[in-house]
């Protein structure tokens, strides 16, 4: 006369018809609702910060120079491309500053294609912590893309000082400080996307093998070395070219940096419009697969 | 002797205290903390046939084809504060699996498992963080376990303390053996002082000194109403400490109930099988499978039967409700892998 047990509210309801008290007792291991992940979310913000830092300060420790790399490859590429598309190509013509155009894309976009790609590899790089500890696997990929944040925030003040060095300097403006709100909203982007590749890394590496495709697109697509107004014609593309976050990022800090102009409400809409959607988008996407990550695959 | 295990195996918290001094005995009633039912996990992986081929048509058709692994077919289990319950069984009995879904690491592929407290694994993986010294793994490892820094400051020494790691607390993780890797997360994890600890043979490779130090934490542990679990292959190691044994084969349970009494009949089957006696061994394991057949029977959670929930207020009803019947259907006995039990559809 056995009636088959399935939910969490039977096994209490069959706990207590044998006379045992199953009040305490709460489902585990799957996902937990919202609100309640989010609290244990905020309850490992001091982990999330100490995380990011240490990630931070040991990612370039097996390397000699250390975090002088964070600096020198940016340049490196800046001189390369400079080499290509100055020189050689000459698309230089009718931009004044072409070499702090060149170094802002490039540091801009380094943090974003960094976002695609270790998003991919970082709920496997961190398996070790998440089959010793359970906490919000959420913290995970906040935790990298506040490293890459407190990277970004040497870099940048590189960039800024690199400009200022190369002729013709760019020099400091009353505009520079609105640097800080679209890095800010860069940040955000850059957290959404993680949190989109990081599930999809998680259970499909093989994207890994896509995102250098990836990311060639989106350098060419953000206008990183070249102005990109000037190539498309075609209106459709046009539109979506303005459209992409990411150009609007290094679009609005040359706006801000070479220019010394404010960018115009519309860039400030687009890009807001991204910071908001695409990290909340990014957390719920991530957050339903939350369960899965501690499962051993392949 | 069965009727009267079966009686004591419902119920382990009424066994006789004086079985061996040093042994841990759970107050006789305490509040729920883990129930697991029917819990399953099934493993997809690919399999590679080994098999020499011939002909130009074995040489292209597909050596790989995934198979379907059952780690665990179905366990039952309640346990309560003040429990040191140990799990026994053959390498690849699905001990660990089990408890990896105990303890919310690994969600089962079907079944339910409640806890009162989010449990605390310890596993035998390597280096939590191979670049960063034992001193700041600690410090990760409590935060990640949601501790403020003041009071990760504060457990801090105990840590360092409890791990017995010496000066080597200073260096890279990825320079320690497994067993002061090992120590390392002991540490961490049994000062955050959690309500349900669960070891998965990850105190095996620690030395006497250690020993002695874990031993008289997880006794302050199950003092402070906690429930330990403990995964191991070795008798001795559960039969030291452990107040309840499980032991695991193929995937299910094939005795739950008092240490000295399970872990003997494990060792005679253990032993039999360590002489290659195998016709031996698996007649003594048929026999604990149907000895613990009563046990597995009530360890499985069933609703109460509809007729129980009748209106209270103790009027007859005029009619009673034609479809109660239909509903209530014999379960059927679910049999042990028929490897070891060929005559299970006989019974």
């Amino acid at each position: 006369m056995a009636n088959e047990v399935k939910s969490y509210s039977e096994v209490a309801r069959a706990l207590e018809a044998r006379g045992q008290d199953p009040s305490g007792l709460f489902p585990f291991g799957g996902m937990p609702p919202l609100p309640e992940y989010l609290r244990q979310l905020w309850d490992r913000r001091h982990f999330i910060w100490y995380d990011s830092r240490r990630r931070a300060a040991t990612q370039n420790t097996r390397n000699i120079l250390g975090n002088l790399w964070l600096v020198i490859r940016p340049m490196m590429d800046a001189a390369f491309y400079y080499l290509i598309f100055a020189v050689l190509l000459e698309v230089d013509r009718g931009i004044e500053n072409f070499p702090a155009f060149l170094v802002i894309g490039i540091l801009m976009f380094q943090a974003t294609s960094s976002a695609f790609s270790s998003g991919a590899n970082t709920m496997r790089g961190a398996k070790s912590m998440l089959r010793a500890f359970s906490f919000p696997r959420a913290a995970i990929p906040i935790s990298n893309v506040l490293q890459s944040g407190l990277t970004a925030v040497i870099t940048t003040a590189a960039m800024c000082v690199a400009i200022m060095l190369v002729p013709p300097h760019a020099l400091p403006q009353v505009t520079w400080p609105l640097l800080i709100p679209i890095f800010l909203m860069h940040l955000l982007v850059n957290l959404g996307i993680t949190f989109i590749t990081a599930r999809i890394g998680f259970h499909f590496p093989d994207m890994t093998n896509l995102m250098s495709i990836i990311s060639r697109m989106l350098r060419y697509g953000s206008g990183v070395m070249f102005p990109i107004e000037r190539f498309v014609s075609d209106p459709t593309i046009r539109e979506i070219v303005m459209l992409n976050p990411l150009f609007r990022v290094i679009d609005m800090s040359r706006t801000v940096l070479i220019d010394g102009a404010v960018p115009d409400m519309k860039s400030w809409l687009i890009l807001g419009a991204w910071a908001v959607l695409l990290p909340l988008g990014g957390f719920i996407f991530f957050w339903r697969g939350e369960e899965s990550y501690g499962r051993e695959l392949r | 002797m069965a009727e009267n295990s079966a009686e004591t195996w419902t119920q382990p918290g009424e066994q006789e205290a004086g079985i061996s001094s040093n042994l841990w005995v759970p107050p006789e009633h305490s509040p729920l903390t883990v129930v697991a039912h029917s819990v399953r996990m099934r493993y997809k992986v690919p399999r590679t046939d080994r098999t020499p081929r011939k002909g130009l048509l074995g040489k292209l058709a597909r050596r790989r084809h995934m198979v379907s692994v059952s780690a665990v077919r179905g366990a039952d289990l309640t346990a309560r504060e003040g429990e040191f319950i140990g799990i026994i069984g053959r390498n690849g009995s699905g001990k660990s699996t089990l408890l990896r879904m105990l303890a919310g690491v690994e969600p089962p592929t079907s079944g339910v498992v409640m806890t009162s407290a989010r449990p605390q694994l310890l596993g035998v993986s390597a280096a939590l963080i191979g670049d960063l010294t034992g001193a700041e793994n600690i410090k990760m490892g409590f935060l990640a376990l949601g501790m403020s820094p003041e009071q990760a400051e504060e457990q801090f020494d105990a840590a360092v303390e409890l791990s017995a790691l010496g000066e080597a607390i200073d260096l890279p993780m990825r320079t320690y053996s497994s067993g002061m890797a090992s120590r390392l997360k002991f540490a961490i994890s049994v000062m955050a002082d959690p309500k349900i600890l669960m070891i998965d043979e990850a105190l095996s490779t620690g030395d006497a000194a250690f020993a002695e130090r874990s031993a008289k934490k997880m006794d302050d542990l199950l003092e402070k109403a906690g429930t330990v679990f403990m995964v191991n292959h070795a008798p001795r190691t559960i039969e030291n400490v452990c107040s309840r044994v499980i032991w695991m084969e193929k995937g299910r349970i094939v005795m739950d109930g008092d240490t000295k009494e399970v872990s003997s009949k494990y060792r005679t089957f253990a032993y039999f099988l360590a002489k290659e006696r195998d016709e031996e061994a698996f007649q003594h394991l048929r026999e604990c499978i149907t000895e613990g057949a009563a046990q597995r029977k009530a360890a499985h959670l069933t609703l109460p039967s509809y007729k129980e929930k009748a209106p209270s207020d103790g009027v007859p009803e005029l009619e009673p409700d034609p479809f109660a019947q239909i509903f209530e259907r014999e379960m059927k006995a679910q049999p042990f892998p028929g490897a070891i039990l060929p005559s299970d559809d006989e019974r």
